[in-house]
């Protein structure tokens, strides 16, 4: 079997495994997934070192240990990462594969741009700024996965076997249900996901891919800071590539070099661009590429010293450019973000969160939703949740156990029954019971806490025309309010509920409560 | 089940058993001579599946209600996101066993859903009732939104609801709520349960819940109400969460009229099934009997 062949298996495996674990990233009604749904963000080092320097080493979760091992493999092997497991260079392979010929278009100095990047992001997290995750790949698969190429996919094929199903054709229906059935339990999620901002998460992600119609790999050659990453860190690597007596310079393994890593006919060969994908020593002609391991001096790194020092001053100018904002005040927030339960206080919160969109995805009720500019730039795409949309399930700990860098900590469960993300209060326009002198309770019947934090006084009211009934009208005990707003999901009053949650009195903050005690 | 319905169905019953004694025992129930409205069987320390079984039997046996080839909806209420202990929804081992007893009396296929409040792979699994069941051969499946059609109902408040499908198209209906407190309307047990079975915003049936309750009843009618009071919520429900606010009693109440049952369900907490708005509405809409006094109720020790 050619390398090429063992590489391609490789990365189909890698692929399947990352789509294998999205899927079961899904509640199935216990309060564990069965899976490591997070394996891959586990192992990404990129985000482990960014998250190191951003949190100042504090609460790293241990399983982000498991990346220090694709370093060792890097600057033994080099990117062998980039070319046989990274299930977005898969992706890419498979999108570029699309493309007849593959000419290189760029001029080879803009391979320094990811490093500039890295620079940049690095530097930001030496300064607390965390953002690697808007460009790290994995994270970016997986929000991109999460939040718009599976809605759209679980809407698509809902779509479809639902015209079916109310088309009422006789016998279509016996056929399509179960297969629709088959898909539902093994693929589509649970119910139907919906997500703020699914077009423009989704539409960066198609450019991305698009990339390479226009040059195959752009991504991971021009623009990937993990693969800037392994790239720096493969500089000693053992992996090494000799060319032996009979080479023409025939140019076919630069035109088809993955990582623009060959230059002068196939002669010079840069071991940090390079993907590790073998595909120059399968294509040869005359069969005389080869790679073996070993020690052998690789030509240096030459990035430029005023670029470099650019780079990394602009990731530092980035920290209070993005920081200037009133988000930055303890005593200034967005009352109706309401943060996951377990997540650490808002600005150690954001120096974790890589916005990798796991979260979102396992929310059981849909209800965690990226944000915009809600909490400001450093909170794009960072999860809050959205009562309206989705309440906070009082026994569900999932968010805290899929989050890779303890941005929401791991709770169990009868901590995490007890943490207030918010309050809730009443709008006494609206409720019925204050408002209208109509009777409803559904506030009260959802309370999960025990005792609940809703209780009744029984009021006497009187509706038109004088004829007096006596109401349960609602009250909230802030000491009991968890702020997971059942209450507002489920209120009658449809459209803008009477009762609903603000972040105030959340356990994380110290500043943003309301009681004395 | 209206008096005329009940004497019917034990002139059945008797032909039956007679016809049974030819047949050497062909319709086994031991007293099933005696017919009653109601069976309270209790059995401390006995597991919920034996008492259900038990005052099943008492009842006159499944086959009474359940014939060879029936599909059967069984309504649980699995509304939850709570364990057994904790009593907010009813017991699995209860559901199990009458999914048993169905089978054994013959019929085709058993369905069990509820819709949910709480999300409902949480509740299904949770409840225990899901894994229960399922290894049995019931049908457990999750509320298919499609599957909610307009009914007609022409009650007192509701004119027409969507309800679920496969509740209409049931060949017997058996309801097996479970006994536990509720904030509005004191008690929520057998009438109470149809909640379940009834698509969109059904919080605002809360406005007016007695009569929306009965409404209900006008259009779906159960073969059997199992009312499981094992264990009981006696406060913070409908879905309480402390077990210092569950009682167990260990017992099991079978009826076909779903008002006598909650009529005597309110008496496990020590009420009237005056004080409750859907068993006044229900009696005065000829669903069924509150009046206790009228209703012959056999209490079985097991």
């Amino acid at each position: 079997m050619s390398k090429k062949t063992c590489r391609k298996i490789s990365q189909g495996f890698f692929l399947l495994l990352f789509l294998f674990l999205f899927v079961q990233t899904e509640s199935r009604g216990n309060d564990t997934l069965g899976y490591p749904v997070k394996l891959f963000l586990d192992f990404d080092p990129l985000i482990f070192i960014t998250t190191i320097l951003a949190s100042q080493a504090q609460k790293i979760p241990v399983a982000f240990f498991l990346s220090l091992s694709v370093i060792l493999a890097t600057v033994l092997l080099g990117r062998i990462f980039c070319g046989w497991i990274c299930p977005l260079g898969a992706l890419h392979n498979i999108v570029g594969s699309l493309k007849k010929s593959h000419p290189r278009k760029m001029h080879a100095d803009w391979h320094k741009t990811k490093y500039y990047i890295l620079f940049i992001l690095l530097a930001a997290s030496v300064f607390t700024l965390q953002l690697a995750g808007f460009m790290d790949p994995i994270s970016l698969l997986i929000r991109s996965f999460s939040l718009s190429i599976f809605p759209l996919l679980n809407h698509g094929i809902r779509g479809l076997f639902d015209s079916i199903y109310n088309a009422h054709i006789p016998g279509i229906v016996d056929l399509s249900e179960p297969v629709y059935g088959f898909l539902k339990k093994n693929i589509l999620s649970f119910r139907e996901p919906y997500y703020l901002q699914a077009v423009f998460v989704g539409s960066l992600f198609v450019v991305i891919l698009s990339l390479n119609f226009f040059e195959r790999r752009f991504w991971c050659k021009y623009l990937c800071p993990l693969g800037a990453l392994l790239g720096l860190l493969s500089r000693f690597s053992l992996l090494k590539r000799e060319v032996s007596e009979g080479c023409t310079s025939c140019g076919i393994c630069e035109s088809r070099c993955q990582g623009g890593a060959l230059s002068e006919k196939g002669e010079t060969w840069k071991n940090t661009e390079c993907l590790a994908c073998f595909d120059c020593d399968d294509i040869c002609p005359q069969n005389v590429v080869n790679f073996s391991l070993g020690r052998k001096p690789h030509p240096s790194v030459n990035l430029g010293r005023r670029q470099v020092i650019i780079s990394l001053a602009s990731g530092i100018l980035t920290v209070p450019l993005v920081r200037s904002t009133p988000f930055s005040r303890s005593d200034f927030s967005a009352p109706g973000v309401l943060r996951p339960p377990g997540a650490l206080e808002e600005k150690e919160f954001l120096k974790r969160c890589v916005k990798c969109g796991e979260c979102m995805k396992v929310c059981i009720t849909n209800g965690l939703q990226p944000t915009f500019l809600e909490t400001g730039f450093e909170g794009l795409w960072s999860p809050r949740l959205i009562p309206r949309i989705g309440y906070c399930e009082y026994r569900c700990t999932l968010c805290g156990q899929v989050c890779p860098t303890g941005a929401i900590q791991r709770l169990p469960l009868e901590e995490k029954m007890k943490v207030k993300i918010g309050l809730a209060m009443i709008d006494k326009g609206r409720c019925l019971p204050y408002a209208h002198a109509t009777a409803c309770i559904v506030c009260e019947e959802v309370c999960p806490t025990s005792p609940k934090a809703i209780w009744f006084e029984e009021f006497p009211v009187k509706g038109r025309g004088g004829k007096e009934l006596i109401v349960k009208q609602p009250h909230i005990d802030l000491d009991r309010c968890i702020g997971c707003g059942i209450c507002e999901a489920k209120c009658p009053v449809g459209n803008r509920p009477a009762i609903y949650v603000t972040n105030i009195g959340e356990s994380r903050s110290k500043t943003n409560q309301l009681l004395l005690l | 089940m209206k008096r005329r319905e009940f004497l019917k169905y034990t002139a059945i019953a008797g032909y039956g058993l007679v016809i049974g004694h030819k047949f050497g025992g062909l319709i086994t129930p031991a007293d099933a001579a005696e017919r009653y409205d109601m069976v309270v069987a209790r059995g401390a320390g006995k597991t919920p599946s034996v008492i259900t079984k038990a005052a099943i039997d008492a009842f006159g046996g499944m086959k009474r209600f359940i014939s060879r080839g029936d599909i059967v909806v069984i309504k649980p209420n699995i509304g939850w996101d709570r364990t057994p202990e904790q009593a907010a929804n009813s017991n699995p081992e209860v559901v199990a066993a009458i999914v048993k007893l169905c089978f054994d009396a013959g019929a085709k296929k058993v369905k069990v859903f509820d819709r949910t409040v709480n999300d409902p792979r949480r509740c299904y699994k949770q409840s225990g009732i899901a894994d229960a069941v399922s290894s049995l051969g019931a049908e457990v499946s999750y509320i298919d939104e499609r599957r909610f059609k307009d009914v007609s109902i022409k009650g007192q408040v509701l004119k027409s609801w969507p309800l679920y499908t496969d509740i209409l198209e049931a060949d017997k209906i058996i309801n097996v709520p479970i006994a536990k407190h509720h904030g509005l309307s004191k008690l929520t047990m057998s009438v109470k349960n149809w909640m379940g079975i009834m698509g969109g915003q059904r919080g605002r049936i809360h406005q007016k819940i007695g009569e929306s309750l009965a409404d209900i009843c006008l259009v779906v009618k159960p073969s059997l109400t199992v009312l499981d009071a094992v264990r009981i919520l006696t406060t913070n429900g409908p879905q309480g969460g402390s077990l210092a606010d569950v009682k167990r009693l260990d017992t099991v109440v079978v009826g076909t009229d779903q008002v006598g049952v909650d009529s005597y369900g309110a008496t496990l907490f020590g009420m009237k099934g005056s004080d409750l708005s859907y068993v006044k509405a229900g009696a005065a809409a000829g669903i069924g009997i509150m009046d206790l006094s009228r209703l012959k109720i056999k209490k079985l020790n097991v």
